[in-house]
């Protein structure tokens, strides 16, 4: 840190003198203004050099008051703590100063001791204000850093947990916790042979049109998306965000999928391009929270619901929504379902009663929070 | 009164040479300074009497107000402080005869100093 130094403003030569030689022997080198004038040009020179200004009440010309209103009112100079210097019997101008931003005052004749103390205070009050203006400055910097990461964040992670991982809450929820959710998995029929057929710009290009509009729907109903490969999406429900309906959620968010589908199908079948769309809905107590390893971590599900949904998945038939026995207990009265019987899933001991959602009860329609 | 305070109050100086440790060097260029510039104040305040500017003759007035204070020459203190306000006023009758009696203070306090070994 560079020494401080004072600027002395006083029209009297001899006073400068006696200010510079105390304030020496306090360590602070000095400079020396002999009006108020002199003492702005001075300040706007070097500013940053000078700590504390220590000004004279009555000087001809510019005088105290005018000199002090002109640092006051400098968004560069106003921080700079100065100090009136007065004969006693201009006490009342001191105290009209003090009102204006003055930091303190000393009387002529100086006691040193006096204003050792009052040039030491101000000096020490001035390093604080640099302190919290230096820390004000980095907490500025930092929140700009936070909010770019954000946005960033955002554009690659699903809105919900992007949100998480910047809450103060996040790092608790990220660690891990066990509630029940509402899986979600949807693929397309027929995609692997159209990929191995295609132009790959083609492929790209119907996978953009697919994504963009599964994208909407996921959004559109509060989903969160965990992952998707290629044709092949995990969406889940009630985390982070709780979602009370979360197992109507899904089973609307497929439906509408599927609605959107058939235009999106129609368009690619006049391409000559066949491809169906299946989903499979399951619902149970998960874990929740961050999974994979330092480098690459994703926020997912584990638990039976998330096998479930994705072996029913693989077993609908194009157009197919299928559900797990407590997804459609949750969603029984809002939608028309069709039992197709008992599926034997892979890795599963018993066969699962199965239910196939050929549309939403009519009038039930509600509106996605 | 201005003929009752004294020319150099030597209560001042003791003050002022504790105050600095009693830096004697330092107190004499402090002196030499304030001898070196006393005639400037003076003639400033001369030139302001003939012109008849009221105005013109505050700052020297006041700079030397200030600066006799400092060093213990109250008498011219006070009697520059007589003259800041008289200009201050823009009262122009009077200025001449206090500012002559300016001039008789600086010579006494010139020779005082010299007495007490600042100058």
């Amino acid at each position: 840190m560079t020494e401080p130094v004072a600027l002395i403003v006083d029209d009297s030569s001899v006073n400068r003198m006696l200010l510079a030689r105390h304030l020496l022997s306090l360590g602070i080198s000095s400079r020396e203004a002999a009006d108020g004038r002199s003492a702005l040009e001075a300040l706007s020179a070097g500013a940053d050099e000078v700590a504390v200004v220590l000004l004279d009440v009555e000087m001809p010309e510019m005088d105290g008051y005018e000199t002090l209103a002109a640092i006051k009112s400098d968004d560069a100079l106003r921080h700079l703590p100065v100090i009136m210097v007065s004969g006693v019997d201009e006490l009342n101008s001191v105290a009209q100063c003090i009102e204006m931003g003055a930091a303190d005052f000393l009387t002529k004749p100086f006691n040193p001791v006096i204003l050792g103390a009052r040039v030491r205070a101000a000096l020490a009050d001035k390093r604080l204000r640099d302190l919290e203006a230096e820390h004000a400055a980095r907490q500025a910097e930092l929140l700009e850093t936070i909010e770019r990461q954000k946005t960033e964040l955002s554009r690659f992670l699903s809105p919900q947990i992007a949100a998480l991982v910047s809450s103060p809450e996040g790092e608790q929820m990220l660690a891990g916790h066990r509630r029940e959710a509402t899986a979600v998995f949807c693929d397309l029929r027929g995609f692997t042979a159209f990929s191995d057929s295609a132009e790959p710009e083609e492929v790209l290009g119907l996978l953009r049109e697919y994504h963009a509009m599964m994208g909407t729907q996921i959004i559109e109903h509060g989903g969160t998306l965990e992952h998707f490969a290629g044709d092949g999406m995990m969406v889940f429900f009630n985390d982070p965000v709780p979602q009370p309906d979360h197992a109507e959620r899904a089973v609307r968010m497929a439906v509408a999928m599927r609605e959107h589908f058939t235009d999106l199908a129609a368009k690619w079948a006049k391409l000559g391009f066949d491809l169906g769309f299946g989903v499979g809905i399951a619902t149970g107590y998960a874990t929740l929270g961050r999974i994979g390893f330092e480098g690459r971590y994703d926020y997912g599900m584990v638990g039976a619901a998330v096998i479930i949904a994705s072996r029913l998945s693989s077993a609908a038939a194009a157009g197919q929504i299928l559900l797990s026995p407590r997804t459609h207990a949750s969603v029984e009265s809002v939608i028309e379902g069709e039992e197709i019987g008992a599926l034997q899933l892979k890795g599963f001991a018993r066969p699962i009663p199965t239910v196939n959602v050929r549309g939403l009860v009519p009038h039930s329609e509600s509106v996605p929070a | 009164m201005t003929d009752e305070t004294p020319v150099l109050d030597q209560s001042v100086l003791d003050e002022l040479r504790d105050s600095v440790g009693g830096d004697q060097s330092f107190i004499a260029d402090l002196a030499a300074t304030y001898l070196a510039e006393g005639p400037d104040h003076l003639a400033a305040m001369q030139a302001a009497v003939s012109a008849g500017d009221a105005a013109a003759i505050v700052r020297p007035a006041h700079t030397l107000k200030s600066s006799s204070a400092s060093l213990g020459a109250m008498r011219l203190s006070h009697i520059a402080r007589e003259i800041e306000f008289a200009g201050r006023n823009g009262e122009t009758s009077g200025l001449a005869e206090r500012v002559s009696t300016a001039r008789e203070a600086w010579a006494q306090t010139v020779a005082a100093m010299k007495e007490s070994g600042l100058a």
